[in-house]
């Protein structure tokens, strides 16, 4: 399914560029095998990839129905979903795509539905003088009366669910009063614009996904200070324009572990500044003087060092691959050595992470999260002998528990890692936590 | 409101909070303190004639109070008389058709007619809970849990059934059971929790039971706690059963996931700093002197010869308190939580 206008190394540029020519479903098709095949593999250029092809989708479906809409972005990201379970952040995009617009969709309703409040309170309300008290209930279940209490149980989580009115989504599709004709007609030129405003929402996520390194390097100051000692770890973007925007007005020293067999090379070229940009989104951005240009001292040492330097290091700040609701993350392997050598050493240990790689995802089961990757990168095939005496495994992640971690920084700002839940409920709606 | 229909046709003897409460609770094996406590204020509400919103407010506070002091701990009947009163004045103070102006006689008739609605929901949040809970019993894991909590037995049988999910989890359990409630007139009453064990052994899950004293011997072979609780206090920890703190102590120092699962409705505005600050009196520890045994047996000498164990030396009812930090998540019909959230879900209802 690759397309004809596709350059020879396919991955985030080329999908980009082949999603203005190609119809949707072959996008949707590509994408999916980029996925399988892990050619766009980067968290972030995951996302990216995500949102572009979801805005793809959302403005193709030529639907004015809010419903069938989600229906389609649904099946969608069902589908990119099940093509890598493991890079959590496609669906996370998906998530945020579906809130956007049940919240346009509710939006549009409530507009409604002041329509037909406004229609029934004209009625005078009889029902009041009645004695029996399910009889005046009854009277009431179409008119106002259920507004506060809806509006109450449509809170996401509440405590008061358990004593509010019976079936309080029954008001809303249930207005079929005096007011619904006149309130029918708007509603369905406000449809249009759902699309219209989903899609400004989708680039707005799209924005965020390319602000998000400078939006938290923006809080670098007030967490590296002068002659401190930071131990990092692999070549992430987020943490180098951290270390860069500090090293801008402070002289500290980075220690950074050069991650072998997976990210090495990439740690190599960061460290030393002759980072050929692999990672596509890296070309578009202004990011080629390294650290060292700043007359900050960056010692690479080997992973198996990062223990017997661990009582010099003032602060260990990390970069990951994903974060789960319960304040876990799971990121390159090797970091949960660091985290743990950090407690044993008292050693504050910050994560810096954008907010789409936050996940609503409960870790049930932590070994299905790491995924496994090529095996010669430990043990090359030349050692073919020894390959087939031995079972050779490399997990390309770790996953670090939550009390291992003192502290995120995400665009928003830094949260401990027990506030999670707060912002996971803030950015995905409850409804498509399992979609 | 077919229990209701008895106690209005002798209307004429005063309302007795206590006992309804304690009616409650016995007729239905399925009924929590905090719904039983709303079901009795509901109940209160019906034989009171009063129509105005602060005579009402008045007689639900000092009903409260009279029912709190007498049952011996209040902590989770508590958690319903405070969500009942919060949502009385919350729906009052809202502006709308229920609000300052609105009708009062609406919120009375629906908390008087829904009364058997509110059950309902309470025993299907049970049901969510078992829904939300099935992805922490793994295939394969053996899951450590203790006393009689329903919810913890809804989930696992959830679990152990194929209608929860696309299969059976196959899962093993490890079942702390302690010695029963013995008291004069029943003296063979089996453990708490026997039943769970007999129910789950039905639907082909194998259960191993051990006494208090195996819990840190056995935890190696467990793989996740799950226990209930009584009332989830603001900070997040939670009000137990006697011998659930030491189980959190235990499996944080084995470094096992330890959660619990509970009704957002068992969530109560107390803050305990420590295990005996709770507002419950218990006399769980007893310093005596052969001294103070003489007396005591001289005072009462016909219950002397019915049991060698003196009452004072065991506490069926005794709960403890677990800190938040022992805690990994609450599994709630919310969602599953941190214990952080728990005062948010509190300051919610009460701000």
């Amino acid at each position: 399914m690759s397309p004809p206008s596709a350059p020879l190394t396919p991955g985030l540029a080329s999908f980009l560029k082949s999603l203005k020519t190609n119809p949707i479903d072959t996008s949707i098709d590509n994408l999916i095998s980029l996925l399988k095949r892990r050619q766009i593999r980067h968290s972030r250029s995951c996302a990216t990839a995500t949102a572009y092809l979801l805005r793809s989708v959302v403005s193709a479906c030529r639907t004015s129905d809010a419903s069938k809409l989600i229906e389609r972005v649904q099946s969608v990201g069902k589908r990119l979903i099940a093509a890598q379970p493991r890079e959590m952040v496609v669906g996370n995009i998906v998530r945020r795509v579906l809130g956007l617009i049940r919240d346009e969709a509710e939006d549009d309703r409530d507009g409604e539905f002041n329509l037909s409040e406004a229609g029934s309170e004209s009625q005078p309300q009889t029902p009041r003088a009645s004695d029996d008290p399910s009889d005046s209930l009854y009277g009431r279940h179409d008119g106002s009366a259920l507004k506060p209490l809806s509006s109450l149980a449509a809170h996401p989580i509440s405590m008061f669910s358990l004593l509010s009115h019976p079936e309080p989504e029954h008001s809303l599709p249930g207005t079929p009063g005096s007011a619904s004709p006149s309130g029918r007609s708007p509603g369905h030129t406000q449809n249009n614009d759902i699309r219209a405003e989903v899609l400004d929402g989708i680039n707005e996520i799209i924005d965020e996904l390319g602000q998000v390194d400078d939006q938290i390097s923006a809080y670098a100051l007030d967490h590296i200070h002068s002659n401190e000692i930071i131990l990092t770890h692999t070549s992430s973007t987020t943490v180098q324009k951290f270390l860069l925007k500090a090293a801008a007005k402070r002289k500290f020293t980075v220690i950074h572990a050069e991650s072998y067999p997976n990210n090495h090379e990439a740690t190599h070229a960061t460290v030393s500044g002759t980072a050929t940009n692999d990672d596509e989104l890296l070309s578009t951005e202004s990011f080629q003087k390294p650290l060292i240009a700043h007359g900050i001292t960056v010692i690479l040492i080997p992973d198996s060092a990062v223990f017997a330097l661990m009582s010099r290091v003032n602060k260990v700040i990390l970069g990951t691959h994903s974060v789960l609701a319960n304040g876990g993350l799971v990121a390159a392997a090797g970091t949960r050595v660091i985290a743990r050598a950090a407690k044993v050493h008292q050693t504050p240990v910050v994560v810096v992470s954008g907010v789409y790689k936050l996940s609503p995802v409960y870790p049930f089961d932590f070994d299905s999260l790491i995924e496994y990757g090529d095996s010669s990168k430990v043990i090359g095939f030349e050692d073919g002998d020894l390959v087939e005496q031995i079972d050779v495994q490399n997990p390309l992640y770790d996953y670090v528990p939550a009390e291992l971690v003192d502290l995120y920084i995400t665009n928003l700002g830094g949260h401990a890692p027990s506030y999670l839940y707060r912002i996971v409920s803030d950015h995905y709606r409850k409804e498509d936590i399992s979609f | 409101m077919a229990t209701a229909d008895p106690r209005l046709s002798k209307a004429t003897e005063p309302f007795d909070i206590v006992a309804t409460y304690n009616d409650l609770l016995r007729s239905d094996p399925d009924l929590t303190m905090p719904i039983a406590a709303i079901e009795a204020l509901v109940l209160l509400l019906t034989h009171s004639p009063s129509s105005t919103i602060s005579e009402t407010l008045d007689l639900l506070e000092k009903s409260t109070t009279h029912l709190k002091k007498s049952i011996p701990n209040p902590i989770g009947l508590s958690a319903g008389t405070d969500l009942f009163q919060r949502y009385l004045i919350t729906t009052l103070q809202r502006p709308g058709q229920l609000g300052p102006a609105g009708d009062f006689n609406a919120i009375r008739a629906h908390l008087l007619s829904n009364s058997r609605l509110f059950i309902r929901r309470a025993k299907e949040s049970r049901d969510k809970i078992a829904t939300f809970g099935r992805g922490f019993v793994r295939d394969g894991s053996t899951v450590l849990t203790n006393g009689g909590s329903r919810v913890v037995a809804s989930l696992l049988q959830r679990a152990a059934d194929e209608k929860g999910g696309p299969s059976a989890v196959r899962f093993n359990v490890i079942y702390v059971l302690s010695p029963p409630k013995r008291n004069v007139e029943n003296t063979t009453a089996e453990p708490e929790g026997l039943e769970t064990v007999r129910a789950l052994r039905a639907k082909g899950v194998p259960v191993a039971t051990i006494p208090e004293s195996a819990v840190a011997y056995s935890l190696g072979k467990a793989d996740v706690v799950i226990v209930g609780a009584e009332g989830v206090v603001e900070n997040g920890g939670i009000v137990s059963r006697m011998g659930t703190y030491q189980i959190g102590l235990l499996a944080k120092a084995m470094g096992k996931p330890f959660y619990v699962v509970a009704e957002s409705h068992k969530f109560v505005r107390v803050y305990p700093l420590g295990q005996y600050d709770l507002p419950i009196e218990q006399h769980v520890i007893d310093f005596k002197t052969q001294e103070d045994v003489d007396t005591a047996k001289q005072q009462q000498p016909a219950n002397a010869s019915s049991t060698p164990l003196n009452d004072s030396e065991f506490h069926p009812d005794a709960v403890d308190f677990t800190p938040p930090h022992l805690i990994s998540a609450l599994i709630t019909d919310s969602g599953v939580l941190t214990p952080s959230a728990v005062s948010e879900e509190l300051i919610k209802i009460w701000f």
